[in-house]
């Protein structure tokens, strides 16, 4: 019992250092191992995507940096091998500048990744500019941009990261306005749903899929329930499922990895609240006041 | 009302390229530290006028395009010419994200000189932690120059010369980006894992049923949400009435029901907040810093 109540008082270093190790392990042992269980909004997701009509794009806004890597960038690499899979030509934008950065090495990365598996099966290879274009970093308001790309996407966006007219890429070129857009996926850690919602998407009756945190999830079920959302990947969670749903059940994938760590993340501090709990009991019956108020 | 003119297009912003466009950059800088320096000259109850009359017809720009119907409506005496009004706000939309941008891009700049007044300062008095803003100007110029160069044509320099400076470059940048910037971004991030892990086992004690209730709720969404929550329960059918005690089964009607209540209560709340505030703001009824002291 006195045990209990000293190991409130434990050194919080201690605690840093087993979170380190709880998390580490996982991410280097990389787990191939994919859920099973695929939640309605994911599955809701794959299906939006798959509706894209061949000559529609997907925009894919990203609004994350480097903080929230780990969540944002599985979400949006599932998506990106879904949409080349599909042949379906997505734009990418970002309203951050590292975000922007990190969205465009990902893509790369993801181009480069499923044409090893194309030049194996003699498929013709994916490319920048035509199978999707990134048009780098927007700043100012938010509610005019949105609702100005969806009148005269061209004029709006103009120009790819690299400089390049979006009329020379082909990727780009046939894109007039918010008829030419199939779907708009909200990368985010910051939550524009709003946004999208309010300015394009409800309006103009384009689906709009969301992907946040986990910790910013929870909002998004009322818009999910009204159809103002078509799907939604919830945090990296959302992404190993969606993993799932594309093909990559048993391969070895960053968030594949992050959800084994999770796991064993939130078990720790299950077990350190159980424990923290007990220690509060056992102090409070044997009216021992010295644990238990010491944060940071 | 029987006739609106059209939104006035000639005046908002056009699309040029080539020479046209340094002409257009530099003609915008001007026009643009002219206007910044008449209304800095301006008396401040006139500049507080001039501030509340632009705030107000933003504001309006937007309202009154997403309030007036598009469509003429029948036996309506002048609803044709308020649609008509109304279509060309609409047509109007790319060029007020365009005017959004460059404004926007105004605030960078400004942004950039409030950093380099405050970080010379630093340097100049040799303030404490001095040498902070010192990395600061060194990290700001290396990642400047360094990403310039990366992207930009150098042929002129001649095919080796390009090439080796270009290499350089974008080594140094995927030092200077991925090496630094992404870890050190990730890192601050990061760093809420382990406050979160020391605050949940110090504070997070069941001192009432309302604590239990969730502590509970949160101990079944974290664990039904990951990977081992469903492994913990598999051994309980996956259809049929036990399916719904699969930890994943439980989640998912938690958040979907007594979440999704609870969610649309607080946006309903937060919407109505959101018109009063907005009001205010478009009005200029709002009063801070800015109205009261600054201007």
């Amino acid at each position: 019992m006195r045990f209990l109540i000293r190991l409130q008082n434990i050194d919080r270093r201690i605690l840093y250092v087993l979170v380190a190790i709880v998390l580490s392990v996982p991410l280097i042992i990389r787990p191939a191992k994919h859920p099973e269980t695929v939640f309605p909004e994911v599955r809701k997701t794959y299906d939006t995507i798959d509706a894209v009509k061949p000559d529609n794009i997907v925009l894919l806004s990203v609004s994350w940096g480097a903080g929230t890597q780990a969540e944002n960038d599985p979400q949006m690499q599932a998506l990106m091998r879904h949409m080349f899979a599909n042949n379906t030509k997505f734009v990418v934008m970002s309203w951050s500048l590292v975000g922007s950065e990190l969205s465009y090495q990902s893509g790369m990365h993801v181009q480069a990744d499923v044409n090893k598996q194309r030049s194996r099966e003699g498929k013709p290879l994916l490319e920048y500019g035509k199978d999707w274009a990134h048009v780098g970093y927007k700043t100012g308001s938010i509610s005019a941009i949105v609702s100005g790309l969806g009148e005269n996407f061209q004029q709006v966006m103009k120009q790819d990261r690299n400089g390049t007219p979006l009329t020379e890429l082909a990727a780009t070129r046939n894109i007039k306005n918010y008829r030419d857009i199939g779907a708009v996926v909200d990368l985010t850690s910051v939550g524009l749903m709003g946004y999208w919602i309010a300015y394009l998407t409800t309006p103009k009756h384009i689906p709009l899929i969301y992907c946040p945190t986990a910790v910013m999830s929870a909002t998004a079920y009322p818009y999910l329930d009204s159809g103002q959302l078509s799907g939604m990947l919830n945090g990296v969670m959302g992404a190993v499922q969606y993993e799932t749903l594309v093909g990559q059940a048993d391969v070895a994938t960053d968030a594949s990895a992050s959800s084994w760590a999770l796991s064993a993340a939130h078990i720790y501090i299950i077990l350190l609240i159980v424990l923290g709990n007990l220690g509060y009991l056992v102090a409070r019956k044997t009216g021992d006041r010295s644990g238990g108020s010491k944060l940071g | 009302m029987g006739y609106l003119p059209d939104f006035p297009m000639a005046l908002l912003p056009v699309s040029v390229h080539g020479k046209m466009l340094a002409v257009y950059i530099f003609g915008a800088l001007m026009a643009g530290a002219a206007g910044l320096v008449a209304l800095m000259a301006v008396p401040p109850r006139y500049r507080k006028i001039v501030v509340v009359g632009v705030t107000f017809f933003g504001g309006l720009y937007f309202s009154l395009e997403f309030l007036l119907p598009h469509q003429p409506v029948a036996h309506i005496p002048g609803s044709a010419g308020v649609a008509r009004f109304a279509n060309s706000l609409t047509r109007a939309k790319p060029n007020i994200a365009d005017w959004a941008m460059v404004i926007a891009s105004f605030t960078l700049l400004l942004g950039t000189f409030n950093l380099f007044a405050i970080h010379s300062r630093a340097v100049k008095k040799k303030t404490e932690g001095w040498y902070n803003s010192l990395a600061f100007f060194i990290t700001f110029f290396l990642i400047l120059i360094v990403g310039i160069l990366k992207d930009s044509p150098v042929s002129k320099l001649g095919p080796g010369a390009a090439k080796g400076l270009q290499s350089v470059c974008t080594s140094l940048y995927g030092i200077l980006f991925d090496g630094f910037v992404q870890n050190l971004d990730a890192t601050m991030f990061s760093l809420i894992a382990f406050y979160i892990v020391s605050a949940a086992y110090r504070a997070f004690r069941v001192r009432s049923a309302e604590a239990g209730l969730m502590m509970g709720t949160a101990g079944i969404i974290m664990l039904g949400l990951v990977p081992v929550g469903a492994w913990l329960t598999n051994w309980l059918p996956s259809t049929g009435l036990l399916a719904s005690l699969r930890l994943e089964n439980i989640t998912y009607w938690l958040l979907t029901w007594p979440n999704m209540a609870a969610q649309r209560a607080i946006e309903f709340g937060l919407a109505i907040g959101a018109v009063a505030m907005s009001l205010r703001i478009w009005l200029s009824l709002e009063r801070g810093s800015f109205f009261d002291r600054q201007l």
